[in-house]
């Protein structure tokens, strides 16, 4: 599954203010609201909702990045956005490491399919240094969003 | 005791599939252990057992069946350990991860 496929482009952030879980978490839900994927009235639950899931443990995998997700009924095909924290991002990670890169799900109830693809996706990118190098570094959403085409262009080798 | 390579093959029970959790517990599981540990699907995508976002990669649905290859001095006490963490994680005692 590409980048394409389930990341919305108008939701990307480059500089996450947050500097802590619940923060992120919240910014980045909102700038997937702002660009209209998901309803405002919807939006206090599904925070609620992937923090209530990081308390079964953290989706902080290590190597600075981070897969917060949820199911939600709200959404009726897979969505996600990716937002670099520049700073670092306290996450409870599995390694200690501060979080600077995160990719976003939210999943239909009833996929559970297109989930494990996306992270297949996310984790086989990942793997290329200087992919994952280069998003960490990104300035801006323009950026990032030059670098998950040319992945999905495979021009990072994976 | 020998640094010979131990394999087995486990098939993924959990109705999702290797998801985050799944991944989470055999990289503690591993990184516990003083041993290697190399799982793969298909021979050509080998994850390297400590690697929460490698093995991710593995994209296992439930029902696909899981090399898993250990080096080290426990290495059939680790495929012991790993062998249930890939049935249905929802019956497992959950499992909050901790730094380190």
């Amino acid at each position: 599954m590409k980048f394409a496929e389930f990341i919305c482009p108008e939701a990307i952030r480059a500089d996450l203010a947050a500097v802590d879980k619940e923060g992120a978490i919240r910014e980045i839900v909102q700038a997937l609201q702002e660009a209209g994927r998901i309803q405002a009235k919807e939006q206090e639950n599904i925070v609620k909702a992937i923090l209530k899931r990081e308390e079964l443990g953290s989706t902080g995998i290590g190597r600075g990045v981070a897969v917060p997700h949820t199911k939600h009924s709200s959404v009726d095909r897979l969505i996600g956005t990716v937002a670099v924290s520049h700073q670092g991002t306290d996450f409870d990670s599995l390694d200690g490491e501060s979080v600077h890169l995160f990719f976003l799900l939210i999943s239909p109830t009833d996929r559970p399919g297109d989930h494990l693809r996306a992270l297949e996706n996310i984790s086989r990118q990942l793997r290329v240094d200087t992919f994952c190098r280069f998003l960490k570094q990104a300035k801006t959403p323009e950026e990032i969003r030059q670098l998950l085409d040319e992945a999905d262009n495979h021009q990072f080798g994976s | 005791m020998s640094s010979r390579p131990l394999h087995r093959t486990v098939v993924v029970t959990d109705p999702i599939g290797i998801h985050t959790r799944v991944a989470v517990a055999v990289a503690e599981i591993v990184h516990r252990s003083r041993s290697r540990v190399k799982l793969w699907v298909d021979p050509a995508y080998r994850a390297e057992g400590t690697e929460v976002i490698q093995i991710l990669g593995l994209a296992a649905p439930s029902g696909s069946q899981v090399h898993l290859e250990a080096v080290g001095p426990d290495a059939e006490a680790v495929l012991d350990a790993l062998e249930p963490v890939f049935a249905d994680f929802e019956k497992q005692v959950p499992c909050k991860n901790s730094k380190g």
